[in-house]
């Protein structure tokens, strides 16, 4: 895999290739504002970019503008978004054009190595990788709604990792279940949310987030 | 003394200024009965304004009390002529441009002559007889006793510029003081405005201050804890694999935290520094010196202790201007003055640099001023290019 990681605090940016690289992942250029980043991209042909949304030189969103037009470049690149902070209407607004090789994570996600491997290879693979606070935002905030209450503790829970982008298998391991188990709560989920079922995780991700969306504004 | 001149020079300025718009308003006039001069009939009235703000301006520095302008000025010849403030800047006028035009003429041809009469015994041989005069133009010198009565007078110039100066300075602003202030009801109506004003302003400072800390604790100190995770993170991984590698990791780690706690405390300290309630004002510019890269006087001469907020605001006024001293001014020494004249404090920061210090240039001064205006004080910049510069901020002390 092969990465390029745009990240202006030069302590993160060193720890994180110091990380992939220990990991034996490809990490062929770093860089630390977008104009370099989007230079990497064009020589480099990375798979993945993972990159910090607030960078120089207003230090607000820069990082998103740059991974739309990073994509818009090489449609097949995976774009790890890592934040300060998470919003779940930023998150929204990202996946807004289908959430297929797309992460949106906290920054301190990175520590807990295995799953943040985990999230990576999910994005590099074509899924998706939602931050578990955006989705506890999105749950919280959602006024109790029949459907959603019909929901047993337990698919509650596969709710929120599907939402995170997580397969079932995935899920399954999390929740020391089998995968069958996890199906079979998924098609209840679905049928009690009246959505259409759908196996591919980041379609699943997009219509789980956006049934969460719709409820919290009608609410 | 030397205050004295300033003001008379000063007041020989809207003096001049004044003169102008007189010519001004009555060419205008006179063009008015010809009709042509009703298209200028606004700049006059907009120049007469300008001119009576400036001296209002100058007079509100002096002190004690502060003048307030009335705003923008009306702009039609009836309102004009309505506004019984408009009517006092006209009376206003007509003295300053004559009265106070020749008090500052003279006011400057004292130490002028000063000079030039006291140093007459060096050079009045030099002259010929005819024009080796004393500064009044007569009479004739001839001798050395001649000689050194023009130098007597020039030492009486001066004790009369010693005696007299500040009584000519107040005696030249006395129109002002007395036409160009408002009636207390209008001047009552007009603090409210410009005190709405000055809290809008206050509160956008509050948020932006609030931005500046938000920003400082995200993209300093949370990324510092982020690498403290990710270096840790890192090392767990490495510790059956490469122990040694895990050892150098935690290091890293461990450097990490120390500047994330490093950076924690110069946010803490940028909200409100905690030397301030611990030792004053006083101490506190104190600390700021000892760490200033520039040698640095402290001079606090400041009974009593004045409202908190306003002591931060004059603590980090001193900082940033000795900061940007440090920075830009190629300075080798700075001053800081503070005292408190009733209920204002007054601040200033000298030093001996390059000068043309510029308020848009960058430097942390724009936040600065918006601060001093939100407390309802005011800041002054002078930095002619050469130096020195001088910042000088004055403040309600709110106590």
């Amino acid at each position: 895999m092969r990465i390029v990681i745009a990240e202006d605090d030069s302590l993160l940016r060193e720890g994180l290739a110091l990380l992939l690289r220990a990991e034996k992942l490809d990490v062929v250029a770093t860089a630390d504002n977008p104009t370099t980043f989007l230079a990497a991209v064009d020589e480099h042909k990375p798979d993945v970019a993972i990159v910090d949304v607030r960078m120089p030189p207003t230090h607000t969103d820069e990082g998103i503008t740059a991974s739309v037009e990073a994509r818009r470049r090489q449609p097949e690149l995976a774009v790890l978004v890592l934040s300060a902070y998470v919003e779940q209407a930023f998150a929204t607004e990202l996946l807004s054009g289908g959430a297929a090789r797309l992460g949106y994570l906290l920054k301190e996600r990175v520590g807990r190595v295995e799953e943040f491997l985990a999230a990576l290879h999910r994005v590099a693979d074509g899924g998706t990788a939602i931050d578990p606070e955006v989705v506890a935002q999105l749950l919280t905030r959602t006024r109790p709604d029949a459907a959603l209450n019909r929901l047993s503790p337990r698919e509650r829970d596969v709710l929120a990792l599907m939402a995170e982008g997580l397969g079932n298998t995935a899920i399954a391991e999390r929740l020391f279940v089998t995968e069958g188990a996890v199906h079979k709560h998924i098609r209840s989920i679905f049928a009690k949310l009246d959505l259409p079922p759908d196996d591919r995780a980041d379609r699943r991700v997009t219509a789980v987030l956006r049934y969460l969306e719709d409820t919290q504004r009608r609410g | 003394m030397r205050e004295a001149l300033e003001h008379l020079v000063g007041g020989l300025g809207t003096a001049f200024l004044a003169l102008a718009a007189v010519l001004w308003l009555l060419f205008v006039a006179i063009g008015c009965l010809v009709a042509v001069g009703l298209l200028f009939v606004p700049t006059a009235l907009r120049l007469q304004r300008f001119v009576a703000d400036r001296e209002r301006g100058r007079l509100s520095r002096w002190g004690p009390a502060e003048i307030v302008s009335p705003g923008p000025a009306p702009l039609s010849w009836r309102d004009a002529v309505r506004d019984p403030t408009v009517r006092r800047e006209w009376r206003w006028l007509a003295w300053h441009a004559t009265f106070g035009l020749v008090v500052g003429i003279i006011g400057i041809s004292l130490p002028l002559n000063a000079v030039r009469d006291g140093t007459f015994p060096l050079w009045w041989k030099l002259l010929p007889p005819p024009d080796a005069t004393s500064s009044l133009g007569a009479p004739v010198v001839t001798d050395w006793v001649g000689a050194f009565g023009v130098w007597a007078l020039g030492v009486t110039w001066l004790a009369i510029l010693t005696g007299f100066g500040p009584a000519l300075a107040r005696l030249q602003a006395r129109p002002g003081r007395r036409l160009l202030t408002l009636p207390p009801d209008v001047d009552l109506s007009l603090r409210v405005a410009e005190l709405t004003a000055t809290r809008a302003a206050a509160l956008d400072a509050h948020a932006i201050e609030l931005r500046r800390i938000e920003r400082s604790l995200h993209d300093g100190t949370q990324n510092r804890l982020v690498a403290v995770t990710v270096l840790l993170g890192a090392a767990r991984r490495a510790l059956t694999r490469d122990p040694a590698g895990a050892e150098e990791l935690l290091g890293r780690a461990q450097d990490a935290a120390e500047q994330a706690l490093a950076e924690l405390r110069t946010v803490a300290r940028g909200i409100l520094p905690p030397v301030l309630a611990d030792r004053g004002l006083a101490g506190a510019l104190d600390g700021l010196a000892t760490t200033c890269a520039v040698p640095c006087r402290i001079d606090v001469d400041m009974p009593g202790r004045c409202a908190a907020s306003v002591e931060a605001t004059a603590y980090f006024v001193v900082a940033e201007a000795l900061t940007n001293v440090s920075k830009h001014s190629g300075a080798a020494h700075a001053t800081v003055t503070v005292r408190r004249r009733d209920d204002r404090l007054r601040l200033e920061v000298t030093d001996d640099g390059r000068g043309g210090a510029d308020e848009g240039g960058g430097s942390g001064l724009t936040g600065i001023r918006r601060r001093i205006e939100a407390h309802d004080g005011i800041l002054t910049l002078t930095s002619p290019p050469g130096g020195p510069t001088t910042l000088t901020v004055e403040l309600p002390c709110g106590s």
